[in-house]
């Protein structure tokens, strides 16, 4: 993952979640994003979700994809967009 | 899960009566022999389910001595005959789902002003949310797009209750009806088809009086209809994520067959900022359930929600 990739998808984070005592560095690219770690819950789930659309143009098949592995860290999130972008 | 054999008074847990057998037998006769046939038949058997089916035949009169003490301030008279026509309207919406899906042209009016918003509201390109109930008849509003090319409509169902119903009318009839996405849950794979959908300029309709199955306590209590019941939360969640205007929908059957078709602009979530939804979704629950309790009350008959409505949050799921 490149670092630029990594601190843009942080800065998406952030913005879109509103966390405003976060920094990009606060956040562990290991680290799960939900329930522990950021403490995000299903709703923080469905807005990133949006933002990736918006970003990114990325799609999510209900289907097949297994969402939870995509989100489960700020480095699955950035494979996945690395995978996946068209923006 | 022990609440399903407790009391199996969640909507979703109620299978949809008869078999589909049954129900293709009735399609046959509607589309063969025409209209009268299938009013005999359709009456009979519900009298029949009427006779047979205690638990919605509870709801029923449960709600109906609710909706008669708010509307006239004492409960009604003749329980009976107005319990079998709260029935023979919800049979009277079956037929007009299948007359739709059919492809016989319902009639449909909608007044000047609600004509213009939804032209208004389908040209302006934004798309949106559309959130309708239980009560009339939402299949007929779902055939209205079918009349124009430029009316596209997605209409999120969680629910497994009326499959079979479905099912059916696809083998019977020609046509599919709208868009169906059908979810247990909103996934953000979900979430995400539905910005989609609506960023090219279409809407998403949204029933918001159920509570889901797997009550994972975004619910909030409201009054309705003089007494508290739960009302979920996640349509209005949803509806401020998606960032677009919201409107309301119903389609509700006059006395002379005609349908009435009532589309209000109801909000928009554009601008909403995110610490702000908070309050919003109270806001706007609020004003939903006001919305609803108001249909009712104009038309007591059409609200076709079979179950303890006011007693069902009080399972526990698990």
């Amino acid at each position: 993952m490149t670092h630029s990739l990594e601190l843009e998808l942080k800065q998406m984070i952030i913005d879109t979640l509103e966390l405003e005592d976060v920094t990009p560095d606060d956040i562990d690219p290991d680290a799960p994003l939900f329930v522990e770690g950021l403490g995000l819950d299903s709703i923080d789930a469905l807005e990133l979700g949006l933002a990736l659309q918006k970003h990114y143009g990325i799609k999510l098949d209900a289907e097949s994809d297994d969402t939870r592995q995509h989100f489960a860290s700020l480095n699955h999130l950035a494979a996945l967009v690395e995978a996946r972008r068209v923006k | 899960m022990k609440a399903s054999t407790r009391s199996p008074q969640h909507w979703a847990r109620i299978q949809e009566s008869g078999t589909v057998i049954g129900m293709r037998i009735m399609v046959w006769i509607r589309r063969r022999l025409g209209r009268w046939p299938f009013r005999i038949m359709l009456g009979l058997v519900i009298a029949y389910y009427y006779a047979t089916h205690s638990l919605p035949r509870r709801a029923s009169q449960d709600y109906l001595e609710r909706i008669w003490l708010c509307r006239t301030g004492h409960p009604p008279r003749w329980r009976l005959w107005l319990g079998l026509r709260h029935f023979w309207a919800f049979g009277q919406s079956l037929m007009d789902k299948v007359d739709a899906w059919s492809g016989i042209t319902p009639s449909v009016t909608l007044s000047q002003e609600d004509r213009s918003r939804l032209d208004h509201a389908i040209r302006s390109g934004r798309g949106g949310v559309m959130l309708v109930s239980h009560i009339g008849n939402l299949e007929i509003c779902s055939a209205l797009s079918d009349t124009r090319d430029d009316f596209h409509v997605t209409q999120l169902m969680h629910t497994r209750n009326a499959r079979k119903f479905n099912r059916l009318l696809d083998r019977s009839t020609l046509q599919r009806g709208p868009e169906i996405i059908e979810v247990s849950e909103i996934t953000p794979a979900t979430a995400m088809r539905l910005a989609e959908r609506i960023e090219s300029g279409g809407f998403v309709v949204i029933a918001a009086d159920r509570i889901p199955l797997n009550n994972d306590g975004r619910t909030r209590t409201f009054d309705f209809l003089g007494e508290p019941a739960l009302f979920p939360e996640g349509p209005f969640r949803l509806a401020s994520l998606l960032r677009c205007p919201i409107y309301t929908l119903s389609c509700l059957r006059e006395s002379d067959g005609e349908h009435r078709v009532e589309f209000r602009q109801f909000d928009d979530t554009t601008a909403l900022k995110r610490r702000d939804r908070d309050t919003w979704c109270q806001d706007a629950m609020e004003r939903y359930v006001s919305w609803l309790s108001n249909q009712c009350r104009r038309y007591p008959l059409q609200w076709f929600n079979f179950f303890d409505f006011w007693h069902c949050h009080e399972l526990t799921f698990d």
